[in-house]
């Protein structure tokens, strides 16, 4: 596992971001990965904050509509975490916060697929949102806001 | 560009207590880090959102609608205002020497400029405009001016390491 995690580390693609002083290498994949969460985080804020009854007059249905930006941005971020984690294979894999980080992102996209599917199926005319809807509301928010929190304590723990 | 009084006040800053409070702190720099990330994901998400409509997109969702979830981005800008008001008194000169600190602050008044220009002149008209409405240019021009102005802050503010030449 150490050798593997050494040669991902020692890889080209991941001495490249590492290393390159270009400006599109390390930072640029960084500040995508930031803009990436604004987007993922932001966009689940605005449907969990709905769902929890600020802004009841936004119809729930057209939440829907948000899904499809939050899901290009996750794979943005997919790709530049990848990217991020090669470059640093050998520490991060060794950082039990990066565990913590990945488990809450996989919960956090059940509960955002399981929102998904509910907002699909037809909600009350008054705006009302259900209860179990409300509860995956309050799961989304807490989950990513973890999620932040543990991406954060990569740098300093 | 040296400005006198702007090196001597950083100068000052840096010196109080509070700054050598924060710095000898383990993790107060990390809680408002971490704090700064979870306000600028409420500015973005729900100041995107908003504009994105004004731009015509989620023409189903009426303006005044989205318009109630601004007190949440107005919470993510306090938080943010505070802690980026930590990093500033923690390590002044780091900051008010680096160029690229001040083009977030030209984007961040920027983006208040014209959230100002849309509340006094625009706001009143544009919340009567019916669900499924188009909004005139000038709002979807304010839309983009306000997105593109937040997604500068961001892109300034986490170049600012890389960029900057204070560093």
């Amino acid at each position: 596992m150490t050798e593997l995690l050494a040669a991902i580390e020692g890889s080209a693609l991941a001495t490249w971001t590492r290393e390159s002083p270009s400006i599109w290498a390390y930072s640029t994949i960084l500040t995508l990965h930031t803009f990436g969460l604004a987007v993922v985080a932001g966009a689940n804020a605005v449907i969990d904050f709905r769902l929890l009854g600020i802004a009841p007059r936004i119809p729930v249905s057209s939440l829907r509509q948000l899904f499809p930006i939050m899901w290009w941005a996750f794979a943005l971020n997919f790709a530049t975490g990848i990217l991020l984690f090669m470059a640093d294979a050998t520490t991060k894999a060794g950082q039990w916060v990066f565990y913590v980080k990945l488990a809450l992102i996989v919960l956090a996209i059940l509960v955002a697929r399981r929102v998904w599917q509910s907002l699909g199926q037809d909600q009350p005319a008054d705006g009302r949102v259900s209860s179990p809807l409300r509860t995956l509301a309050w799961c989304s928010l807490i989950l990513w806001t973890g999620a932040i929190v543990a991406g954060r304590l990569l740098a300093y723990l | 560009m040296e400005v006198p009084a702007l090196t001597a006040f950083a100068h000052w800053l840096g010196a109080t207590p509070a700054a050598s409070w924060i710095n000898q702190s383990t993790w107060i720099w990390p809680f408002c880090e971490t704090l700064h990330f979870i306000g600028l994901s409420l500015v973005l998400g729900i100041t995107g959102f908003f504009d994105l409509r004004l731009m015509g997109f989620f023409p189903r969702v009426p303006i005044a609608a989205a318009r109630e979830l601004m007190p949440v981005a107005l919470v993510g800008f306090a938080m943010n205002a505070a802690t980026g008001l930590v990093f500033l008194i923690a390590l002044p000169e780091q900051y008010v020497h680096n160029r690229v600190w001040w083009y977030k602050a030209g984007f961040l008044m920027l983006a208040g400029l014209n959230a100002l220009i849309y509340e006094t002149r625009l706001s009143a008209h544009v919340l009567a405009i019916e669900p499924g409405g188009d909004t005139p240019a000038a709002v979807k021009l304010i839309g983009a001016v306000s997105l593109v102005s937040w997604l500068a802050v961001l892109y300034c503010g986490r170049m600012l390491p890389f960029l900057g030449d204070a560093y």
